[in-house]
């Protein structure tokens, strides 16, 4: 067992060498010590799963009196996936040329935050790593300084601020009641609340911040900015799409959990899952940017996690839950192809782009793996994921929503695809060999996610889930009636109409970005209201 | 001013919370977008220091106390809270400058037709 705070501390100290050694080969000794943060997860991980839960009190304090790190086996899953991806990237961009040092300090000090949210059990612990991961990620944003990028960046920096401060507003209220800030301690002394309705604005002021940071149905309009702005980085969009948008989920599971006895949401959530599952397929299906098509896609594949976890069904549960990880690997995966091919073609519009399956072959196929993982073509990770959160729900009105969701999936992606096709003389399609086997190796992740999805629950989450066979082959079929009507879909209505364009022009100004989050806590509060 | 007596530091921070939460919403201008949430910081540190504010308690130095103590750890955590608020502070007037030197805008609704083009 290495200590927990070992893993936050780690990055940090990478990064500083990485700042200020001028040694050439220091690039590779960060990344060996890479290695080294996944194997210490690795062990974390093995640790956790044969003894059970571990608490780390920091500074030695009695219960609950210090600063709690708390690794269980979600926790520690999500601190594998962290430090894998960011191992991925470190390797991916070995070789490019805009990364600098200042980049590669706040790059690698992020990864320490996100490591730091995943295993912090103490809420105002929470509130000062989401905020200094907030000045980062939008630092990151903009770090090429086209105008386009910093626009995005200030709206994304001051959005999060206005939606931490509400954070921090909801841990006075807690604080007021329970006199503890551990999540666990608090999560103990839920049932001695008398009323419900003396936690209906904290549990607000707390929700709406952690929904604004998963990205759900009205407060999404920061997250195709931030992941999908012309000029970050891809590998700054793969960590924020794949990885730090989970944070915000991971943050949902857990206040939902402390919460729980008292105050139940999961219908309220289900409906504003479904919600965000249909509006962000929609939105994608308008968008003619390769990148703002995988950002919105994103927002869809997190309404149907939030629809798995708030489905009050074991297997739903934790299809929600494995779909949290494989969406890791095909997003990353897709937005580090798209990034490949950005740069080779020099433009993000999916008209201009054409023929790259002949010119990029490995990664077109790449990108293809990680496509049939988002639709959940049958064998891939995406497939099982899906399979499990639909199998809790046999028969019922999310049954078909998830058919819809996933129908609407295939649909925007045949739009992607057509960048595969066709012939393109102009452009030349290189990808060095660091960049190549890191997308190799994530979208055969998706692959092996799915051949043993089954094996890989019960591996990771201790959880034996079972897949049956002629389900599955139903699944499938309706996974290639889905193919069929998509593309035919595709083809006679999406390809020609002039709707979608504009839909495309609709932004929200800050104001209203306030204004629909000021709803969110208001119609999240009138609720609770009326239930209790 | 027995009057007064129901106003005491919680109501005040709720309704100056609710100020800049008026300001981020019907302010165009950036500048006051940030005063704004500073406003609203500022209603939240005040809302932590007043929330187990007795009378009678005592500060929790020395070693001979009589009565009981107050509370330190809301203090503890404005004081964390204080300093994320400035540097949040400063590095988003930063960001404004560099902002307004692309744009040459200080309103939201301007500079985003602008970076529609």
């Amino acid at each position: 067992m290495i200590n927990l705070y070992f893993l936050i501390i780690m990055p940090i100290l990478i990064a500083v060498i990485l700042y200020l050694s001028t040694n050439k080969w220091v690039k590779l000794f960060s990344i060996i010590l890479q290695v080294f943060m996944v194997a210490a997860a690795i062990i974390n991980f093995i640790f956790v799963k044969i003894n059970g839960e571990v608490i780390e009190y920091i500074g030695g304090w009695e219960h609950y009196a210090g600063i709690a790190l708390r690794g269980d086996l979600f926790a520690c899953v999500m601190v594998m996936l962290t430090t894998i991806l960011f191992l991925g990237m470190l390797i991916f961009t070995y070789t490019t040329r805009y990364i600098n040092k200042l980049f590669l300090l706040l790059f690698v000090i992020l990864q320490s935050l996100i490591i730091g949210i995943f295993l912090s059990n103490d809420l105002f612990n929470i509130y000062v790593l989401i905020e200094v991961g907030t000045i980062i990620v939008s630092i990151l944003i903009m770090f090429k300084k086209d105008s386009q990028a910093i626009y995005d960046g200030m709206v994304y920096l001051l959005v999060n601020i206005v939606a931490m401060i509400m954070f921090l507003f909801g841990i006075g209220f807690i604080y007021k009641i329970f006199g503890v800030l551990d999540m666990y301690r608090i999560q103990e002394l839920m049932h001695l609340v008398e009323s419900p309705r003396s936690l209906i604005l904290p549990y607000a002021l707390l929700i709406t911040p952690v929904a604004l940071k998963g990205a759900l149905m009205p407060l999404f309009s920061w997250l195709p900015k931030a992941h999908g702005t012309p000029s970050a980085p891809s590998i700054v969009s793969a960590i924020l799409s794949g990885l730090y948008v989970k944070g915000g989920i991971y943050l949902f599971i857990r206040i939902q959990q402390m919460f729980s006895g008292v105050i139940d949401t999961s219908q309220y959530f289900l409906i504003l899952g479904f919600l965000t599952g249909t509006v962000g397929l929609f939105l994608a299906l308008c968008q003619t940017d390769i990148k703002l098509i995988l950002a919105y896609s994103t927002i869809s594949q997190i309404g149907l996690i939030m629809i798995g976890i708030n489905f009050n069904d074991p297997n739903a549960y934790w299809g929600g839950i494995y779909h949290i990880v494989n969406h890791a690997f095909f997003k990353s995966t897709l937005f580090l192809t798209a990034g490949l091919i950005i740069d080779t073609y020099h433009t993000r519009n999916i008209g201009e782009i054409r023929g790259v399956f002949r010119k990029m072959p490995v990664v077109s196929t790449i990108s293809i793996l990680a496509i049939l993982g988002v639709t959940g073509a049958p064998l891939f990770n995406g497939s099982i994921s899906k399979y499990l959160i639909q199998s809790g729900m046999q028969g019922t009105f999310y049954d078909y929503a998830l058919i819809f969701i996933n129908l609407g999936t295939v649909v925007y992606f045949m739009k992607y695809i057509t960048i595969f096709f066709g012939k393109d003389e102009n452009h030349e399609g290189v990808v060095d060999k660091y960049s190549r086997s890191v997308i190799v190796v994530l979208g055969l992740a998706c692959f092996v996610g799915g051949l043993y999805g089954q094996w890989f629950i019960k591996l990771l989450f201790n959880q034996a889930v079972d897949i049956d066979v002629i389900l599955y082959m139903k699944k499938s079929i309706v996974y290639f009636l889905t193919l069929v009507i998509g593309v035919i879909v595709y083809r006679r209505v999406v390809a020609h109409s002039k709707l979608l364009h504009r839909v495309r022009e609709i932004e929200l100004s800050f104001n209203n970005i306030c204004f629909t989050i000021m709803i969110f806590f208001s119609v999240t509060t009138v609720y609770l209201m009326i239930i209790y | 001013m027995i009057f007064l007596e129901w106003l005491n530091g919680e109501i005040v921070a709720i309704i100056l919370f609710f100020i800049g939460v008026y300001g981020l919403i019907s302010r165009r201008n950036i500048v006051k977008t940030v005063i704004s949430i500073w406003i609203m910081e500022v209603a939240v540190i005040l809302f932590f220091m007043t929330i187990h504010y007795q009378k009678t308690s005592v500060p929790p130095i020395g070693e001979a106390i009589k009565g009981t103590m107050a509370d330190p750890l809301p203090q503890a955590l404005m004081v964390t809270a204080i300093v994320i608020g400035v540097s949040v502070t400063a590095v988003s007037l930063t960001m404004f400058i560099t902002l307004y030197h692309k744009y040459g805008s200080t309103n939201w609704e301007k500079v985003m037709k602008k970076r529609m083009d």
